[in-house]
């Protein structure tokens, strides 16, 4: 049976799947569907949902659209996530084969750094980054990153020294090879699959994080975000409450959509991996 | 109806603020006071400092002002908007060179020490004057107070001082300390500061942090039969949502300074058993502003700031953003404030086909992006209303081809990159109108203020007509006069545009039934409370 074939009889792996397809779709066709800025003024303040098709979302308090911010914020919520992700599984990996490879000093001091950034709940991490840079787009996803990286680094370097005591190493070792190269040529592609495993979490997370930085007010207030969205429309919780519900409803979907369908890949490649 | 005398500040006030009249239920206006019980209600903010006569700030004065008493208050029917607290009369001298005080007899300190017209000299001198966030400009020119007996103080002053200015300045800026306790140690430091010792109503009783601030009844009060109440409690709520549900649960009896959120009002006003009241603050009018750096070169142009006056809908503000709330501007003093305010100044009304054409007259076409210049747009952090108006000053911009970038900051950080380092080229602040352009607005558009110095002019404007003007009233004695001037000054200020005023608003209360003599003076949340009363 190929993995494909599998990934589709997992019906947990296809709910994720149409989940992440529907969310790529509203970030792609935002500015299809909503040219122009999403936070212009399009109507009445406080519309409810399914009142006018024109804005069949309703308005938050200055008259925007709310679909149109949900669809650009699936933009920013997907982009900070996938950015934050890869930069950490980029950072991790680095980190986690130069210290596994290396050894002796290189290793104990890439590992202290890597346990002073672990003991730091990373959202206090990015909390603090974010306010004494300023946000900004680039700022969060480096604030994400930088409490993150450190899951890829751990798993990584556990990889990379089983990997290093391999003959194929030994030998690359013979001929001479550059122990650079090795690390990155021979070692770290063979080290990867676990720590690509770990990519829907930290995706989830990050689009997670990234969420609560903006409903504290500390996302780049030029964006929508989802986040956001759901800080703005707190302060009429009791009277509008729609506007709190539909980002967040939006912000579930997503996080469960990345996260199941990261496990259905995880699994049908495990599967594989087994049985050969 | 007893109590209920129509004048034209009340008038003017309802009229301008659009009062939700009918979601106003009668107040008990014809009960007779009830002694006993505790106040309990929702304090958003925590001041550490909480000596009034160092910190003029409404946050200060919405728990101290019960505790220190000054020696005037506001008053919606009194002479010249003013009820005697400590003082039973002030009068100033033709030359404007001292001002006379009598002082109430009988008055003691919360620790038993009589009050007397030292401690009055000693508060001016030692408090005001150097220390004080606003006397610093209103006193500034005091040289000396007598006291020819323990009831009498004169205040002495080097220069000229409209006494207009230091009647209006009397409600917010002559908070009364107790000199036997000051006059050891740095003033700064002293322990009263945090447990502050007054002749008010109420004596500091404690305060536990992020949990809240007790009062208790000052039994040897001088006012008849007063306080009514026994106690207050100021629990500390943060969460503006919260306090709602509070005021429900019958947690709390009153939400004054808008603890309930506006979008909440509508419907908190039919839940039986509370009430919405937007009287008591007229004479605390806040100011939505867009602040300018004229450093800008773009900004420098006249023509550029009248574009944006013109791109910015202010009925669309007061009815979206402050739900009706609130009154539109036209000038930088408030159109409910009984002296100073005119109408006779140039307006700007709401017109985007104008505000580009202005622009392309100015020189600023738009490129091939739309936009004609790109700007740093920072909203004060301090009100939802402030942050609101920014999200909408962008858009409206935009319509302009303006691409304004929002920047947002905590308020340490605002104050800093506003008013230190002028890192910005629009802000919205939100400025206090305190009864006297003098006081705290003409320092909004003055040239000449030392950087840092918060809520000025640090947007580099200089305008020598403008400047003159202020100087001139400064110095104008007399009372008709020095209002003229300050009626050009509006003129002057809407004219050149140093910045632009949009809207004017105060604030809103949410109590119980039970809560009596609510809002019956224009500063209300931020006076002594001596008569307010609980109905079992």
């Amino acid at each position: 049976m190929s993995p494909l074939r599998r990934f589709l009889r997992t019906p947990e792996a296809v709910t994720g799947a149409m989940l992440l397809a529907a969310l790529i779709a509203m970030a792609l066709s935002a500015s299809l569907l909503f040219p122009g800025d999403p936070q212009a003024i399009a109507g009445p303040a406080l519309l409810p949902p399914f009142q006018d098709w024109s804005l069949p979302l309703g308005t938050d308090r200055l008259g925007r659209d709310v679909l149109a911010e949900l669809f650009h914020g699936a933009r920013t919520s997907l982009a900070v996530g996938l950015a934050a992700a890869a930069a950490a599984l980029v950072v991790g990996a680095v980190v986690g084969t130069l210290a596994g490879f290396a050894g002796g000093l290189v290793d104990e001091v890439l590992m202290r750094i890597t346990d002073a950034f672990q003991t730091v709940p990373s959202f206090l991490l990015a909390l603090a980054f974010v306010s004494v840079v300023g946000p900004s787009l680039g700022v969060v996803v480096i604030a994400i990153a930088l409490g993150t990286w450190t899951g890829p680094a751990r798993v990584a370097r556990a990889e990379v020294l089983s990997i290093r005591e391999r003959d194929y190493v030994a030998g690359a070792r013979v001929i001479g090879m550059h122990p650079l190269a090795i690390a990155f040529r021979e070692v770290l592609p063979n080290a990867l699959p676990p720590v690509l495993a770990m990519s829907s979490v930290i995706v989830a997370a990050a689009i997670l994080t990234e969420a609560a930085l903006s409903f504290l007010g500390l996302g780049d207030p030029n964006r929508v975000t989802w986040g956001g969205m759901i800080a703005e429309g707190r302060a009429v919780l009791r009277t509008a409450p729609f506007l709190s519900i539909v980002p967040g409803i939006a912000l579930v979907l997503t996080v469960l959509g990345v996260y199941l369908a990261g496990e259905g890949i995880v699994e049908t490649t495990a599967v594989r991996r087994g049985l050969s | 109806m007893s109590g209920f005398t129509i004048s034209r500040r009340t008038m003017l006030a309802g009229s301008a603020m659009l009062l939700a009249s009918t979601a106003m239920p009668a107040p008990g206006w014809a009960q007779t006071p009830k002694r006993g019980g505790r106040l309990v209600l929702a304090a958003d903010s925590e001041p550490r400092n909480l000596n009034p006569a160092i910190v003029a700030s409404n946050g200060v004065f919405f728990i101290s002002s019960k505790i220190v008493e000054t020696l005037a208050e506001a008053s919606f029917d009194g002479k010249d908007g003013l009820a005697p607290r400590l003082a039973l009369s002030w009068e100033g001298a033709a030359d404007g060179l001292s001002v006379t005080f009598k002082l109430r007899d009988g008055v003691k300190w919360h620790d038993g020490k009589p009050f007397t017209s030292a401690d009055v000299a000693f508060s001016a001198l030692q408090i005001w004057k150097p220390l004080q966030n606003l006397g610093r400009t209103v006193f500034k020119d005091l040289a000396s107070v007598d006291t020819p007996d323990d009831l009498t103080a004169v205040f002495k002053f080097a220069k000229p001082t409209p006494f207009q200015l230091i009647r209006n300045a009397l409600p917010a800026l002559s908070s009364v300390v107790p000199k036997h306790i000051y006059e050891v140690g740095k003033i700064e430091d002293n322990p009263a500061n945090n447990a502050p010792i007054g002749t008010g109503p109420f004596k500091f009783g404690e305060y536990k942090a992020g949990q809240y601030y007790r009062l208790t009844k000052n039994a040897d009060y001088w006012g008849k039969d007063e306080p009514y109440l026994d106690e207050i409690i100021y629990q500390v709520l943060p969460d503006r949502t919260s306090a709602a549900s509070a005021l429900e649960a019958e947690e709390i009896q009153l939400a004054a300074f808008s603890a309930v959120p506006l979008a909440d009002l509508d419907r908190i006003s039919k839940v039986p058993g509370l009430k919405v009241i937007s009287k008591g603050y007229e004479g605390l009018t806040y100011q939505l502003v867009v602040e300018i750096n004229h450093r800008r070169k773009e900004l420098a142009d006249v023509k550029v700031r009248q574009a944006i006056a013109h791109a910015i809908d202010k009925d669309f503000v007061v009815k979206t953003v402050f739900l009706g709330y609130a009154a539109t501007a036209t000038g930088p003093v408030p159109k409910n404030d009984p002296q100073f305010y005119t109408a006779d100044v140039p307006t700007y009304a709401f017109d985007v086909a104008k505000a580009n054409a202005l622009l392309d007259e100015a020189g600023y076409v738009r490129g091939a992006d739309d936009n004609r210049f790109s700007l740093k747009l920072l909203p004060a952090p301090y009100f939802n209303e402030t942050k609101q108006f920014g999200d909408y000053l962008r858009q409206a911009l935009a319509a302009i081809g303006i691409d304004a970038q929002l920047v947002n900051n905590d308020s340490a950080a605002h104050i800093k990159a506003v008013y230190t380092d002028h890192a910005f080229d629009l802000a919205v602040g939100p400025p206090v109108f305190r009864g006297d352009p003098a006081i705290s607005t003409t320092i909004l558009v003055q040239s000449g203020i030392p950087d840092g110095v918060p809520f000025s002019n640090q947007g580099g404007y200089k305008n020598d007509a403008l400047d003159a003007l202020i100087a001139k009233a400064s110095e104008t004695l007399d009372t008709s006069a020095r209002t003229d001037l300050y009626k050009e000054f509006q003129k002057e200020v809407a004219t050149d545009l140093p910045l632009i005023n949009v809207a004017e608003w105060s604030f809103i209360s949410v109590a119980r039934d039970t809560v009596g003599n609510i809002a019956n003076n224009p500063r209300w949340a931020v006076s002594n409370w001596a008569d307010t009363y609980l109905e079992s």
